[in-house]
This record gives C-alpha cells, sequence and structure tokens, in this order.
C-alpha cells in the first residue's frame, strides 16, 4: 500500500485540479484501475461535466454529471489511479468506458433461478460490482480490492 | 414435469381469434349499480406466481394481456407471461412470442422511435410501436409499447449495450414473455421530452442516436391510458405457507376507488416520492431509497448478523452467496414512512433458509430474502413477499382517490 506524504498529495491533488480545468467541460469519464488522466477518452460522446473534485484524506473523488441527471463518482488513490467508479441516475452512465477492462464482467452472471431485475452482486477476482435500483432511479459501484487504499470505508464509496 | 408445465400455460396462454373473445380471467368487477347505465366495465384479471416460461422463475407474478394492431379487431394475440412490475413502467413484449406485425411510432422528422430499457441486470432493445391492449374489460388504444428483440431493429448503439449487463432480448434471457410496468407514474423516464437521456430513447434511421421523445411517444404504463378504471391498479395475493408454494394465483384489480370492487376502504396510505421511493427503519437504521416493489423476487436488506448461503461446491460465482441462509427461520421487522408523513410501524416479516427453498419444487416463498447492493442513502427492498396475504394498492401520480392522491402504495 503506498503511504504519501500529505504535501505531494496536495502537490498531486493540484496538478489533478489544473489538468481537470484544462479539461472542462470535456471530461466524462475515467476508466476503473487506469490513471486519471483516461478522463480525457470519453469526452464527446456524453458532454458531461465536472461538477466538483474533492481531496479527502485518502483519496480524491470527481463528481461528474450527464446532463441527463445521472451522476457518477469516480475515487481516485493517491498514485493517481482510479480504485472506485459509482453511479446514480434515471439511466446508467457509459459503463464500458468507466468500467473498462472489467465492463465484460457486468454481463457474467447468466439467468439463474434467482434472478430478478433488481440485483447484481458480482465477484470476480478483485472486482466487486454491485448494481441495484429500479427504473427510473438507478445506482451501481464498482471497485478493485487491490487497490483500496488503507483506512478507506466502502461505505464511502457511493 | 413438461406436462404439468403445458398445463400452467394452458392456465393463461389463450389465443384469441377477436379482442372481444378474449375477456380475460378473474372475477368481475362487482355491479351495484342501481338503476339503468351500462354494466361496469370488468376491471379484474387473475394473476399467478408460477416458474414462467423458463420454469425456473421464483416470486414472479404473470398475467396475460391481449394486444390488437391498432384499429383492428380481428389482429389480435392473448400473451401469456408477462410480469406483472409495481417497480416499472410500460408494456413490453419479447418480439419472439408475438405473431402480429405492430406499426413502429415515428417522430415528428420521420425516425423511427426505439428504446433501451435498463434494468438493473442488463439492457433490452427493440423499437416503441402502437398497439391497442386489453386487460380484463379495460381497453388502451394505440398505446406505445416496446417491442424487444424485434428483427427490424438489430443493431444495438453502443451507447445502449454500454449501459452494461446482459442483452435480454430474447425470452431465455429476459424470464417472461413480456413486462406489465405499473408503478405509480406513468411514464419510464422523467424528463425524456425535453433531455436526450443517455442510453434510452433512439431515433433510428440509418443508424440510431440519442433523442428526446414527446411524452406521447414514451413508453406508458398502460393502466394511465385506460378508457377506465386508469388511476391505479390493485395486486391481490393470498397468504402463502411459509416453506412455499406452487402456482399461487390472485388477482389484478384495475382502478381505485372507481368501482365497487377497488375500494380503498380503510388502507394505510404512503406518498411514494419522485423515485417511487419511501423511508424504511431497518434496526435502528433509517434507509431513504426504500422501496416495495412486485418485481422484486425476495425481501432485499443488509444485516450483517445474518448467515448468508454458502456457494455451491464447484460454482463460486453462484448468486446463492448474496441471499441469507439462517439455521432457524427469523422473524424480523421494519417500519415504513410515507413521503405524507404516514407510517406503516413494525412491519414483520419472516426470513427462511434460501438454500433449502432452492431443493424444493416450489416457485413461490415468503420467506426468500437476500442482500442489497448499498444505494446512495441506503435500500430495503420489499419485494413480492410483501405482496403475499395483502391488497396492495398503487395510485399513479396525480389521482385522486376516497384515500388520498397519487403517486402512492397503500395496503
Amino acid at each position: 500500500m503506498p503511504i504519501f506524504h500529505s504535501d505531494d498529495f496536495k502537490r498531486a491533488a493540484l496538478g489533478g485540479a489544473l489538468l481537470i480545468a484544462a479539461l472542462i467541460p470535456q471530461i466524462a469519464s475515467a476508466t476503473l484501475g487506469q490513471p486519471e488522466i483516461t478522463v480525457q477518452t470519453d469526452v464527446a460522446r456524453s458532454h458531461a461535466a465536472i461538477k466538483s473534485s474533492e481531496d479527502r484524506s485518502s483519496y480524491r473523488v470527481h463528481e461528474i454529471q450527464l446532463p441527463s441527471g445521472t451522476v457518477m463518482r469516480e475515487f481516485v488513490a493517491p498514485n493517481g489511479n482510479v480504485f472506485a467508479v459509482a453511479w446514480q441516475g434515471p439511466t446508467r452512465p457509459d459503463l464500458r468506458q468507466a468500467l473498462g477492462q472489467y465492463f465484460d464482467a457486468y454481463s457474467s452472471a447468466s439467468r439463474s433461478k434467482l434472478s430478478d431485475r433488481r440485483h447484481v452482486q458480482i465477484r470476480q477476482g478483485d472486482l466487486v460490482l454491485q448494481s441495484g435500483g429500479h427504473m427510473r432511479a438507478l445506482s451501481g459501484r464498482a471497485y478493485l480490492l487491490s487497490a483500496i487504499p488503507s483506512g478507506v470505508n466502502i461505505g464511502e464509496l457511493h | 414435469m413438461a406436462s404439468v408445465h403445458a398445463l400452467r400455460f394452458g392456465l393463461l396462454g389463450v389465443l384469441c381469434v377477436s379482442a372481444a373473445a378474449c375477456g380475460g380471467g378473474g372475477g368481475g368487477g362487482g355491479g351495484g349499480a342501481s338503476g339503468g347505465g351500462p354494466p361496469p366495465t370488468n376491471n379484474t384479471t387473475s394473476v399467478i406466481v408460477d416458474a414462467g416460461p423458463l420454469n425456473m422463475s421464483v416470486n414472479t407474478l404473470f398475467t396475460s394481456v391481449t394486444v390488437c394492431v391498432p384499429g383492428s379487431t380481428t389482429s389480435c394475440q392473448t400473451i401469456d407471461h408477462i410480469q406483472v412490475d409495481t417497480g416499472s413502467y410500460g408494456l413490453r413484449i419479447l418480439a419472439s412470442v408475438l405473431t402480429l406485425t405492430l406499426p413502429v411510432e415515428t417522430l415528428a422528422n420521420g425516425n423511427s422511435l426505439a428504446e433501451c430499457t435498463q434494468f438493473v441486470d442488463g439492457f433490452s432493445w427493440g423499437p416503441v410501436a402502437a398497439a391497442d391492449i386489453q386487460i380484463a374489460g379495460e381497453t388502451a388504444h394505440s398505446l406505445p409499447v416496446q417491442v424487444i428483440g424485434d428483427s427490424r431493429f438489430t443493431n444495438i448503439p453502443a451507447g445502449c449495450s454500454g449501459t452494461g449487463g446482459t442483452e435480454e432480448d430474447t425470452v431465455s434471457a429476459f424470464g417472461a414473455n413480456g413486462i406489465l410496468g405499473i408503478g405509480p407514474f406513468e411514464l419510464d423516464c422523467g424528463d425524456c421530452d425535453t433531455v436526450a437521456t443517455h442510453g434510452l430513447y433512439y431515433a433510428c434511421a440509418t443508424s440510431c442516436t440519442e433523442t428526446a421523445v414527446p411524452n406521447n411517444l414514451q413508453v406508458p404504463n398502460p393502466v394511465t391510458h385506460f378508457d377506465a378504471d386508469n388511476n391505479g391498479a390493485i395486486v391481490v395475493l393470498p397468504a402463502v405457507a411459509a416453506g412455499g408454494a406452487s402456482d399461487v394465483m390472485g388477482s389484478l384489480i384495475f382502478g381505485i376507488d372507481t368501482q365497487s370492487d377497488n375500494a380503498s376502504g380503510s388502507q394505510t396510505v404512503l406518498t411514494v416520492n419522485d423515485n417511487a421511493e419511501l423511508l424504511m427503519t431497518f434496526n435502528g437504521q433509517p434507509l431513504a431509497n426504500s422501496f416495495i416493489d412486485s418485481g422484486s423476487n425476495g425481501i432485499y436488506f443488509n444485516d450483517p448478523s445474518i448467515a448468508t448461503c454458502p456457494a455451491p461446491p464447484g460454482d463460486p460465482s453462484s448468486q446463492i452467496v448474496n441471499f441469507y441462509c439462517p439455521t432457524s427461520t427469523l422473524n424480523l421487522e421494519v417500519s415504513i414512512q410515507g413521503m405524507n408523513g404516514a407510517m406503516a410501524n413494525s412491519v414483520t416479516f419472516e426470513v427462511g433458509n434460501a438454500e433449502t427453498m432452492l431443493q424444493s419444487s416450489f416457485d413461490a416463498f415468503p420467506q426468500l430474502a437476500g442482500t442489497i447492493p448499498p444505494g446512495n442513502a441506503g435500500s430495503f427492498d420489499y419485494g413480492l413477499p410483501f405482496f403475499y396475504g395483502k391488497r396492495v394498492a398503487v395510485a399513479v401520480q396525480g389521482a385522486t382517490t376516497t384515500a388520498g392522491t397519487g403517486p402512492y402504495i397503500a395496503f
């Protein structure tokens, strides 16, 4: 687990903030497990904007607002990688972009006796993906167990 | 087994030559009309909890719906095993069970309208088409419905599939022949008339792009478009034995306080918020994203003190690990508060061993419970077990009944 000094973190945070400022309003989405800079990739498609970026004690969270009301939060570890993504709103955001190489895990659960249309909880190696809610109010999150900075309560990741 | 299944189908599946011949089952709307005038509309159809078209569903409520080409009384078809869902909005039918060709809705610019319906476990893609529909004696004309998996619309936009989960465009992937969304709002989207919502409605010409859609073309809760009894619906199911049962039958009654058989009486009315949610309190924790929902197949909540089920040997990814497996039945309670401040205090429920249930041949389990993905402010999802032994009314937004104004859930 990388430990960092708060000065380093502040510097990194400042750099990140400047980078973000340069990208607004095109920033749409970063990718789980990838560096924060991947925020550039999905730009034009969803016309999203960063609503806020907040440094918490052991990570930074970007709140990204889609025009149609969905809010996505992306959690960046001190090493600069996205370790969690959460969403909430009338429809899900572009998860192919936000989950990257982990996207296919979402469709890995085939219909079984216990399936309904309201709950998905997948644990696949390092990945935890949880999706819930109902029509007009969908929510969920995905995170990488090994990438969660020490001291983070997963209950905060929503 | 096959013959039993065929019998179940026979129960609900009737092919009708004309709409008039397709009255639907169930008891009639009690008349009590004094004097002359037309008899009241038959507002009641039968519903059943059975194993569904895949012979594997649990706690899933089905009914039959008659669909006609708009304006026709002969090009009609009754489709069984349409899931009854108070947690969604709109009628959606799998193209593979549809023998009719329904006209696709077109936008003002001439483009065809299609939809990517997002459920939590995946998405269903297909055009929005117009149909006349009939359930019991209730009728809706030129109703926008979604035809899922239509061979005329095979290219799923990347923005649709990119919302994640499984593509559910066949009966085997969807687990039903269709779905009847009768939740407490009219439309399946809050502001799609002004905003091109991500991954939802699409305008299709040579390719499909996200689009805003006038409200009258969006896929609505069909009840709101009935000629009569259009302010809500009531689900009535019998109590189910603790260990489970098969083929539990009940009624779906349309309208609230519109006829003598759908009176509110002294029901507790809980107004829901803009997301059709209520405030439930469980184990002292307020859970603001809670909901009552016939489309959830269990009671979903988080209680770390209850043991979850072990993964079966050789199947570490089994979903059963997300369900509860207490060694003996637990008696628990939850309080439910509406946005109107009304409370249903200490609603009791039981949690049984999901592993034991799945070893039985039953398909209705009042004690099936599992963990829930943590919502933004915490959720308690009280699914179909809530409806067993109750009469649950769902009033749509703006509807006025003797008991209150929708959107609400009453029981």
